[in-house]
């Protein structure tokens, strides 16, 4: 026998037309790597914004996120282009603060706050898909942390990048603020602010949704609460002449006066202190997220 | 709470070898109206396997309980040798599940549902993509792919729950009622592609169906239930094959309407044992083949007509009526027209 190996089979050249194929791979086994849980949560939170902001489905479904984007959006480019051409003689931080910027656009906030968690949450639970997604790797509790990521994120589409926008337009018209450290200090604030809203209404918003399996006693329930709290928070204090604390119980105003405190301001209600709004806007959070919890435990989910 | 991490680990599918796909010990299912699957102790080998039964037979409620979906008043229950409540998703990653109702988002298009749950079951973007239009163009649906779901027919609509179960290569696809509200061609067209998906791919496949012709027709195995009892299991050549013997259906012509009686009386006389089946006989005797010679010549003598010829058969059907002893409310032997 020889030791020589068996010859090689020719090998294709550029220029050798006899050997050309087309191979149609088709369906084929699968024996690559896969990703874990974490990688299906990313899914389901992309997948959830895609479809509350309307991407990939009709028009129809692209105007209410259209609409509050554009509420959320065109005061800061007022304000940046009010600083392109008078920010000389006028100083725009005087007219809009990154803290006092959530007065102009809270129906952009209220408006998202009351469709986004419903969008998210109940469709799955109307048409089933909430069993597709229990019949893959996800369990409720990963279920329910993609869906969270999809709110805030979204809301944060509102909350974050008007102020973030307003910051980088103020910045570059030298209105912004003075040296490095300052200007990372506003940009820290900008953020925790913004995500403080977006967890704070996402949860109370996740919760109303949670409780019905009709998206639109969903949206009109966040809506109501949103408008309805700070009305019996002022007739209570203000009215009945009770104690200012009872302006804690005003779900939709004590998110955004968490965010004064966070840039240091007194806010609208500074006989209340920061750690009682602190406090309180971490009880509502916590207290949807029980709700949400508690209602997705008990859901009977066959097939 | 589940595995939050996302490290990329080598393929689950082909790790797990085991004799038996899905093994139940007393498994009692009970909800607070009522008890859905009684003490159930039943073993699914590898293969195509048919979950039977009537409407309320617990076939859903064996699904959800396999995928995890429900836990287990009482008993236990394995799926690829895992224990669905406790290794809930390492096991569903394993497994592909069409369910019985149409549940997509009316407005996405077929192959993003698809790749949707293939990257949801851990196949990486780029795969997702790609397996996702080769799992359509699998089941038939490569130009429609784009297509919104809400505009696809009930035929299309099976076919894309079929690609989007068996996308990220399962080990294991459950499928429910797959062929429920298809005409007869779209029927025999999905069976044929559910055979394939097991026979060319290796993939199991667990099909519920009310329809035993259906299950006779593809299913390696069965699993009979009946108001959440095992009826039946086993395979199909166990439970329904040959029997020995001969059926024979009789035509009487116009002249001779006692041909059938003649008949009878020709094979008895001949020695073999007849027995009376409208609109019929079933022959049997020691030799299959002098039966049919037989049953041949009596029929000729008789001047009557064979309408049909055939081996005598156990079928799904005569399983379900040994078992109950009646007929009331047994699954459907055959399926009539479609709706689309």
């Amino acid at each position: 026998m020889s030791d020589l190996p068996p010859p090689s089979p020719p090998q294709p050249t550029a220029s050798d037309g006899a050997t050309a194929q087309i191979v149609d791979r088709g369906f084929q086994r699968y024996e690559g790597p896969r990703a874990g849980v974490g990688q299906a949560i990313r899914a389901v939170t992309w997948q959830s914004i895609r479809s509350t902001l309307g991407l990939g489905r009709p028009a129809r479904h692209k105007i209410f996120p259209v609409l509050a984007v554009a509420i959320a959006y065109v005061p800061a480019i007022a304000f940046v282009g009010l600083a392109v051409l008078v920010g000389d003689i006028l100083d725009p931080n005087e007219i809009a603060d990154y803290a006092g910027y959530y007065g102009f656009i809270t129906a952009a906030i209220l408006l998202f706050a009351g469709l986004v968690a419903p969008e998210v949450l109940v469709g799955d639970r109307r048409n089933g898909m909430l069993a597709m997604y229990l019949s893959t790797p996800l369990q409720r509790s990963t279920y329910l942390l993609a869906k969270a990521l999809a709110v805030v994120a979204t809301l944060a589409l509102v909350t974050l990048g008007p102020p973030l926008l307003l910051l980088v337009g103020y910045t570059f018209e030298n209105v912004g603020p003075d040296g490095p450290g300052e200007w990372v200090t506003v940009l820290v604030r900008i953020v925790v602010a913004a995500m403080a809203v977006s967890a704070s209404l996402s949860a109370v918003s996740m919760a109303a949704a949670s409780l019905t399996d009709r998206r639109a006693f969903a949206s009109i329930g966040v809506v109501l609460l949103a408008l309805a709290s700070p009305a019996v928070a002022g007739a209570l204090v203000d009215g009945a002449d009770l104690s200012p604390y009872w302006r804690l119980i005003d779900v939709f105003s004590m998110p955004f006066e968490l965010v004064y405190r966070i840039f240091g301001e007194p806010g609208n209600f500074p006989e209340l202190s920061t750690l009682s709004i602190l406090a309180v806007n971490l009880a509502w959070t916590l207290g949807s997220i029980a709700i949400v919890v508690w209602r997705y435990s008990r859901l009977v989910v066959a097939r | 709470m589940g595995r939050m991490g996302d490290a990329t680990r080598t393929v689950p599918c082909d790790a797990v070898a085991v004799s038996s796909i899905i093994e139940t010990t007393g498994l009692v299912m009970e909800f607070p109206s009522t008890r859905a699957l009684d003490g159930l102790d039943l073993r699914v080998s590898p293969g195509v396997t048919g979950l039977v039964g009537a409407n309320g037979a617990g076939k859903t409620t064996l699904i959800s309980l396999a995928l995890g979906l429900l836990k287990p008043t009482s008993g236990g229950i394995s799926v690829l040798g895992l224990d669905p409540s406790a290794d809930g998703p390492q096991l569903r990653a394993m497994i592909g599940y069409g369910p019985e109702r149409n549940v997509f988002p009316d407005d996405m298009v077929a192959y993003d549902y698809v790749r949707h749950f293939a990257q949801i079951r851990g196949l990486p973007r780029d795969e997702a993509r790609s397996r996702a239009s080769d799992s359509l163009y699998l089941v038939g649906l490569g130009e429609e792919r784009f297509r919104a779901l809400g505009t696809m027919s009930t035929g299309q609509r099976q076919r894309v729950k079929l690609a989007q179960a068996i996308a990220a290569d399962p080990r294991l696809i459950v499928l429910d009622e797959p062929t429920d509200g298809l005409d007869p061609v779209q029927r025999d067209e999905m069976l044929a592609i559910i055979v394939d998906v097991n026979r060319k791919f290796g993939i199991d496949v667990m099909l519920s169906s009310h329809v035993l012709e259906e299950v006779e027709r593809i299913c390696d195995n069965v699993i009979a239930l009946d108001a959440g009892r095992l009826v039946a299991q086993g395979s199909l050549d166990e439970l329904a094959g040959a029997l020995g013997g001969v059926d024979v259906e009789i035509v009487e012509v116009a002249d001779r309407r006692d041909s059938i009686d003649l008949v009878a009386q020709r094979l008895v006389a001949g020695g073999w044992t007849v027995a009376r089946r409208d609109p019929g006989l079933t022959v049997t005797g020691e030799n299959d083949e002098e039966v049919f010679d037989a049953v041949v010549r009596a029929v000729a003598d008789s001047g009557a007509r064979i309408g049909r010829l055939g081996r005598r058969r156990r079928t799904l059907d005569d399983v379900f009526t040994n078992e109950r002893g009646d007929s009331s409310d047994r699954p459907s032997t055959a399926r009539t027209g479609g709706t689309e």
